[in-house]
């Protein structure tokens, strides 16, 4: 790894956080949202689950660890993308643990100049412990303005 | 032969295209772009046990692997990489020595050669520009499927003033883009080892399929 990083930072827990109870009404209007026209996203009832995609809008409270390398500008930066893998379905009454932990912490350069790339792994877990989602979300920062 | 030099897979972090559906789409297209293979490069790594030949046999293109790293110079492609090279090398460090690379991977048994120069920051021509030439550069990409205007132009002045071969790669990211560049060979690739040789030969040129559209 280029610059310096703990190897202690990656995979340790940052933020856990607790979301819920879903309700009927956010899955329906999220769905209705993105278009979504299944009758298990948008009918009131026993088979009511969430849009597949409705676990990205759960995220740590805290964005990230404290003990990221300061070459990295923070000021300067996007999100690049999340690679999602399903686990259960949400569905209404159900109570959603989000545990963030920097995954990944890479660099690399392109036309603009060097990018550091950190990747925070969202693992969400409902009220019974089933894994719902794995989200690896990369954020995209240019290096060198620090601080 | 057409082959296309310069290519990602999903095992990029910055592409998500995988390899079969690379040549489906290559299939498909055989009357744009003729193309009898393709090379992987994925981005600061290589793997040696990945292997196509299931994929090969299906579709009936050739698939090479090779690397595209990072140096001191910009972006550069690894053909040849063998157990030495990788060994020699950390290809995960984005600042590698360029001079080093070039001179050792020729020794190893390989060949690098820097792709996209005329590209601001991370091609050869931005680094004329403050650096001495590097010694033992065969050929240069001189067509990049990912270049935006001008900065294929750049790399002909580059080839003029130092000789450098020409060859092409598509630089492809994203499935539709496979073999929107190329490099045409006149002699078959069965190998890397046919590729390196030929490579370090000069016996091929740049071809550009962007203009060709079939209805």
């Amino acid at each position: 790894m280029p610059f310096d990083v703990d190897p202690q930072l990656l995979g340790r827990e940052f933020d856990r956080t607790e979301y819920g109870p879903v309700t009927a009404d956010e899955l329906i209007a999220y769905a209705r949202a993105v278009g979504a026209t299944h009758p298990c996203y948008l009918e009131p009832g026993p088979d009511l689950v969430a849009h597949p995609t409705f676990c990205v809008r759960y995220k740590s409270r805290k964005f990230y660890p404290d003990d990221l390398p300061t070459q990295i500008d923070f000021r300067r930066g996007f999100d690049a993308g999340k690679d999602i893998e399903l686990g259960v379905p949400v569905r209404p009454g159900d109570t959603i643990h989000v545990s963030s932990a920097v995954h990944e912490l890479y660099e690399k350069t392109g036309r603009s100049g060097a990018m550091a790339f950190i990747v925070i792994r969202f693992t969400m877990t409902n009220q019974r412990g089933e894994t719902v989602a794995l989200i690896d979300n990369r954020f995209l920062h240019k290096l060198g303005g620090g601080s | 032969m057409i082959l296309d030099l310069h290519l990602h897979s999903e095992l990029s972090d910055d592409s998500r295209a995988p390899v079969e559906a690379y040549l489906k789409l290559l299939q498909r297209k055989r009357a744009e772009r003729p193309l009898d293979g393709i090379v992987l490069t994925e981005h600061r790594q290589f793997d040696p046990a990945r292997d196509y030949r299931a994929l090969e046999d299906r579709y009936g293109f050739r698939i090479l692997t090779a690397a595209e790293v990072e140096t001191d110079y910009g972006h550069v492609l690894v053909y040849g990489v063998n157990a030495d090279i990788f060994a020699r090398f950390d290809f995960s460090n984005v600042r590698l020595p360029a001079q080093e690379l070039i001179t050792e991977v020729a020794r190893l048994g390989g060949i690098a050669l820097p792709c996209h120069p005329g590209r601001p920051t991370v091609g050869l021509s931005a680094h004329y520009a403050t650096k001495p030439p590097l010694e033992g550069v065969v050929a240069v990409e001189a067509l990049n499927g990912g270049s935006r205007r001008g900065e294929d132009d750049r790399v002909q002045e580059l080839i003029r003033r130092h000789g450098y071969h020409a060859f092409g790669g598509s630089d492809s990211h994203l499935v539709s883009f496979v073999g929107v560049c190329a490099t045409e060979f006149d002699a078959e690739i069965r190998s890397t080892d046919d590729l390196v040789r030929e490579l370090k030969g000069g016996r091929y040129r740049p071809v550009d399929f962007r203009a060709r559209r079939v209805a």
